[in-house]
């Protein structure tokens, strides 16, 4: 068995990148309206909208989500429709270009700049089926948001997290027999490591752990049950866990506040985690236990 | 389900790119390796081609082939990494998995094994997201990766999981490869295995081996090696490969005659391969036949 020992033999990953958490997650929807009811319901406050496009900043604590309802305008990017999907994420990094460049010198796919969500060059290049990762380098004095967005008056532009919750990982849908490849493509790109599988974070059992190379969040890999495999392979980004120190009194929290979790046979609510009901056709959040995130650093 | 096992390749065969797949159907197989030119040539466009590939109901094996693709540095470089990037842009658009590609024969190539590896390697990421695996082939007259042996070394040192070899039984017949080089290499590793013969005993010179690669080969059981052929798919067999096999028959003769003589010739070397030279294809119940295709008249 793989514990806590075997792994402190395993060496420092590598942080070339100096990657610094999640900037930032964003959803495509051509509804944002409906998906933003389902972030409020979770705990998230609309603080900000784009200058000149359809797209909103939400947040709690020291997680930002973004909706997107611009319609896209290059090939193989997430499409805004009805059913919100995780279109991006960003990678707090050092310096977002020489990330950037570095990944294109591995065989990343580069966006064309200005057709991206944001005014700022933010440097992105193609993640799993038609999902981006952003690099983000301005995180720290002064903030992307600043440029691109405008606050809306009278709103916290800081809205505290409800219990504490904090960016824990994405839950990432791969075809067959595909682990080995995602596992390389996020190894070599950007460092994360592949936990042993005694590993576990949360409810729910099945598929891969990445750690990335700040130790601050996972990437989770999860190939399609045995009944799915000759489906065509749809990959995607499929869902957001939040970490929290104290995962049933969150679940408490976010219940009276009119969010649902599943209880079924194989997934239910307990100290290690919860996973709420999808909503909107796709939409949902996974609760896994975990310490504090460390302070904000101030904006 | 044997005879799924063995596919056509589109540039055997002339004409245009539906009447090559109605034939390739036709003739009882189930899977096709598409060469680019047939995509991008149809008179509809790339799009309208890939279209026809997918409303075939054909299994697309992949596509051929990236040439001279590693060791090019600067400009070249970057002018090699957009084709790679367009063809792969074709292959996902087929639904295919595998992405053929050949070892730079080129002068202009930094033959190190390094620089190979590196770009092998960056071309398999470039690969991955989009589900396709990249299938390395030695090309007899290249400077450095003459034989599968060679590319097995590159891949092995490239190590991404997408990446593997093509292996050519022309190539293994014409250099007289041991088959015993085989069993240095995991079955997983081989994304592809081409089939062809050609009709000469001995190549006089590389001049002539390189005009009979790509004008005179024939179908398995067709040419003069049938028996080194029999025993190089039995030594596959034996290391436990249980991928495709492509018919890679690049043959000016062919490309003037019928389609449907020409994927009769196909259809019999498949049977040739799998009743004799593999016995595994009867009697089991409710498995697909290559059926002969009704007389006309």
């Amino acid at each position: 068995m793989t514990n806590a020992m075997d792994r402190e033999a395993v060496p420092e990953p590598l942080n070339p990148l100096g990657i610094d958490g999640i900037e930032f997650i964003e959803f495509a929807t051509s509804k944002p309206q409906a998906l933003g009811g389902v972030l409020e319901l979770m705990g998230f406050r609309p603080i900000a909208r784009h200058r000149s496009r359809e797209v909103e900043l939400y947040r709690q604590g020291t997680m930002n989500i973004i909706v997107n309802s611009q319609p896209a305008d290059v090939p193989r990017t997430v499409q805004p429709v009805e059913t919100p999907v995780i279109s991006a994420f960003a990678l707090r990094v050092r310096d977002a270009e020489a990330a950037f460049r570095h990944a294109l010198d591995l065989g990343a796919w580069e966006i064309p700049v200005r057709a991206l969500a944001m005014e700022l060059n933010i440097p992105a290049i193609h993640g799993v089926g038609e999902s981006l990762i952003y690099f983000v380098d301005r995180y720290d004095e002064f903030s992307i948001y600043d440029v691109d967005f405008r606050a809306i008056p009278t709103v916290d532009p800081h809205p505290p997290a409800l219990g504490a919750m904090s960016f824990f990982g994405i839950v990432q849908y791969i075809g067959a027999d595909r682990t080995a490849d995602w596992v390389e493509f996020y190894r070599q790109l950007f460092g994360f490591t592949p936990l042993p599988d005694a590993v576990r974070f949360g409810i729910m059992p099945k598929g891969l752990l990445l750690q990335s190379p700040c130790r601050k969040f996972y990437l989770q890999l999860i190939e399609p049950d045995d009944t799915a495999q000759f489906a065509p392979a749809d990959e995607h980004l499929q869902r957001i866990g939040f970490g929290t120190p104290d995962v049933l009194a969150t679940v408490a929290v976010l219940e009276q506040r009119g969010v649902e979790f599943l209880t079924s046979d194989k997934v239910r609510t307990s100290e290690r985690g919860a996973l709420t009901k999808a909503r909107l056709g796709s939409v949902m959040f996974e609760l896994v236990h975990a310490e504090p995130a460390p302070a904000a650093p101030s904006r | 389900m044997i005879f799924r096992d063995f596919g056509m390749d589109t540039a055997s065969l002339a004409g245009s790119l539906e009447n090559k797949l109605a034939a390739i159907r036709k003739a009882g197989f189930a899977q096709v390796m598409i060469s680019a030119a047939d995509i991008v040539g149809h008179p509809g466009g790339a799009a309208a081609g890939a279209r026809v590939v997918r409303a075939s109901g054909l299994k697309v094996t992949g596509l051929e082939a990236l040439r001279d693709f590693e060791g090019l540095s600067g400009r070249l470089h970057v002018y090699k990494v957009g084709v790679a990037k367009s063809m792969l842009e074709v292959c996902a658009a087929l639904g295919g998995r595998v992405l053929l590609v050949e070892a730079s024969t080129s002068t202009h190539a930094d033959a190190s094994e390094d620089a190979v590896a590196r770009d092998l390697r960056k071309l398999a990421m470039l690969a991955l997201p989009l589900g396709i695996r990249i299938a390395f082939k030695g090309v007899s007259w290249s400077r450095t990766v003459k034989d599968f042996a060679a590319a097995g070394d590159l891949v092995f040192r490239a190590a991404c999981p997408n990446l593997g070899l093509a292996v050519d039984a022309f190539d293994v017949l014409t250099a007289r490869t041991p088959l015993d080089d085989l069993e240095a290499i995991d079955p997983e590793q081989i994304f592809l295995v081409q089939l062809s013969d050609y009709m000469w005993h001995e190549l006089q010179s590389a001049e002539e081996e390189v005009a009979t690669a790509t004008h005179f080969r024939v179908f398995p059981g067709e040419g003069a090696h049938s028996d080194d052929l029999a025993r190089f798919v039995r030594a596959l067999d034996d290391i436990g490969y249980c991928g495709e096999y492509s018919f890679d028959v690049y043959n000016d003769d062919y490309q003037q005659m019928p389609v449907e003589t020409v994927v009769d010739r196909a259809r019999l070397a498949a049977e040739w391969l799998a009743e004799t030279v593999l016995r595994r294809a009867l009697p089991v119940p409710n498995m697909e036949r290559l059926r002969r295709p009704p007389h006309p008249g």
